[in-house]
């Protein structure tokens, strides 16, 4: 498995953004086992960069590939696949069902390609401390436990890449550790990549890359 | 191992109010039954005038003439067929087979001897054995034969026995008797003339006159003959159906005449299609209206769960399995509506049977195959309706 950015830009942005970012117009690839930190401040496209690898946008110019692939030429269906089985995400807005249990926010995800067993939501929602929330709706669930939530979902399904947009926004120092353990173990247990987009350089992400948006 | 639709089920906002369900499911269920009950009656009515003909080798054999008007009484060629009419007539798809009834060109006179003491003017006639319902061995003729076999009216001989003899003071006879009898048939022209001794061999239920052999006429007409041009004033036609309502119509169009008893089942069932066609249009009509109120109804889902299925879909989830899904969802409600629908036509069936055929065995108390057919067809259609809605507003929503 490789992803990789080829001279990437998205079409709103001057070209001129070339010149001062590391990620922007150049080629980059990304391997297994890699852990990649992305920093940048608010407005610099970091949320962007992670909705064109997940596929979800398609305003830029140049491409990026996932097994030499081009991704904006996936079918519908090949792009679901790829979203089931090689690439999961925590976004930034979560992407929650605010009207369902976080059980079932949790089991909708896993039942599409189940990598744990049902117990495993459990295990891990309690390890994050969010165990007692299981049974509520997610719209009444504060931010950060939404944002454990989305963190729990990201980790049920099996995948090469993951990817995170300030997934620790909302939570203290505390939980973001335990958050971080977590996905660590379980990106690790699969190989996976892991990029990281924040908007400072954290101490608690081991990158083996960094890049300045 | 497989998805299940269940935990996806309540991302599905159908609304608070149900009406606009239920209007679609009563409509597509009236629409359903009245589609099936008009294919039912139609099968019906097809089973019921084939059985009503009395059919030979599978074919109908219906006597066809000119109308006589009284534009044609002074101008009689007009009421007679020429061989570009008969070529026509045989060009038509629903007809087999047309034979001319050939008569004689010359003058004929008819005497029975001793034994019936009365002599008179004649006419006979001739028609392709093909057409003939009954042929004994005995009806043929050869040149220097005189015995000349005879078919008869059986309608010809009952008027003969029930009007034509008490009234003479004439003997009565049966079958048997008249076969056995003698008659002298004398041609004249040409100045020729010659007797020929007639006997009856068969009678014939279908044809009106008397019949001689074909090779004994056309010998007789250029022996006495005067040689008119081909002219037939009645034909035979060979039919599958002479209730065929395409026949029916063509003989009305050209304003030819045809025996109304061989055909009033015909007029009938050609009333009775039309009202059933225009029924059954109304209810595929009832049944379109239905689908395309509840595509509205599956649309009004899509757009309120639209949130909930863009969702699904950046999570993963295929295009294709959530519109078979959400189609399916409605599987059970169209097979409850179709299967409700078949037991009312069975039911209706089964009345129209008992209460109106009084049971007659030409009729089944049961619903036709083709019912089940037009069933089956109807669910397979709604799938397909919403399924291809369903998948199309997932892809815009993708």
């Amino acid at each position: 498995m490789q992803l990789a950015i080829h001279q990437l830009l998205p079409t709103y942005f001057e070209e001129s953004s070339t010149l001062t970012s590391e990620i922007w117009g150049r080629e980059l690839h990304f391997n297994s086992n890699e852990f990649i930190k992305i920093v940048a401040p608010s407005g610099s496209g970091k949320s962007s960069l992670i909705n064109f690898m997940y596929g979800m946008r398609k305003d830029y110019t140049g491409s990026i590939s996932y097994s030499g692939k081009n991704i904006n030429q996936f079918t519908l269906e090949e792009l679901a696949r790829y979203r089931r089985d090689h690439i999961s995400i925590v976004f930034q807005d979560l992407k929650l069902f605010a009207d369902q249990t976080v059980q079932h926010n949790l089991e909708i995800k896993r039942q599409l390609n189940p990598y744990h067993p049902a117990e495993k939501i459990k295990e891990m929602a309690e390890r994050l401390g969010v165990a007692d929330r299981l049974s509520y709706k997610c719209g009444v669930c504060s931010y950060g436990e939404q944002q454990r939530i989305a963190i729990i979902r990201s980790l049920l399904q099996p995948f090469e890449i993951l990817l995170l947009d300030e997934p620790f926004s909302h939570l203290d120092n505390d939980n973001s550790e335990k958050a971080m353990q977590l996905m660590l173990e379980e990106s690790r247990a699969r190989g996976a990549t892991v990029i990281f987009a924040d908007l400072e350089r954290s101490e608690i992400f081991p990158f083996t890359r960094l890049y300045h948006l | 191992m497989a998805i299940s639709f269940k935990p996806i089920r309540p991302l599905l906002q159908t609304g608070t109010s149900p009406w606009s369900r239920w209007f679609s499911y009563i409509g597509l269920a009236l629409g359903v039954l009245l589609l099936l009950c008009c294919v039912q009656m139609y099968v019906n009515m097809q089973k019921l005038t084939k059985e009503a003909n009395i059919r030979k080798n599978g074919y109908d054999y219906v006597a066809v003439t000119k109308n006589v008007s009284g534009e044609t009484t002074s101008r009689p060629e007009q009421n007679m067929f020429s061989q570009q009419d008969i070529d026509e007539i045989k060009g038509q798809s629903f007809i087999e087979d047309v034979a001319p009834v050939i008569a004689n060109q010359f003058r004929v006179q008819l005497s029975a001897g001793e034994l019936l003491p009365f002599q008179t003017e004649f006419f006979i006639e001739s028609l392709k054995n093909d057409f003939l319902d009954t042929i004994p061995p005995s009806f043929s003729w050869q040149e220097g034969q005189e015995i000349l076999p005879i078919i008869f009216s059986t309608d010809f001989f009952e008027i003969y026995n029930v009007v034509f003899a008490p009234g003479q003071s004439l003997p009565q006879f049966s079958r048997k008797n008249a076969a056995g009898i003698r008659f002298l048939v004398t041609c004249f022209g040409n100045g020729q003339q010659q007797n020929f001794v007639a006997q009856i061999v068969a009678f014939s239920d279908r044809v009106n006159s008397v019949l001689v052999p074909e090779s004994f006429l056309t010998w007789a007409n250029t022996t006495f003959g005067s040689q008119k041009p081909f002219a037939v004033s009645r034909i035979f036609i060979k039919t599958k159906d002479a209730n065929n309502p395409d026949l029916i119509r063509y003989l009305d169009t050209k304003g030819y005449s045809i025996n109304k008893e061989k055909t009033i089942l015909g007029r009938n069932k050609m009333l009775i299609q039309n009202v059933l066609s225009g029924l059954g249009i109304f209810g595929l009509v009832v049944v379109i209206l239905a689908l395309m109120l509840f595509s509205f109804y599956l649309q009004l889902i899509i757009a309120r769960s639209k949130d909930n299925l863009s969702l699904l879909l950046t999570l993963g989830y295929s295009p294709r399995w959530l519109s078979r899904n959400v189609s399916n969802r409605f599987l059970p409600v169209y097979i409850s509506i179709v299967v409700i629908a078949l037991g009312l036509t069975q039911f209706a069936q089964w009345a129209f049977h008992h209460f109106v055929m009084h049971d007659k065995p030409e009729l089944s108390p049961f619903i036709h195959w083709s019912i089940l057919v037009a069933a089956l067809l109807l669910i397979i259609l709604s799938l397909v309706t919403n399924y291809r809605l369903v998948r199309k507003q997932l892809y815009k929503l993708n």
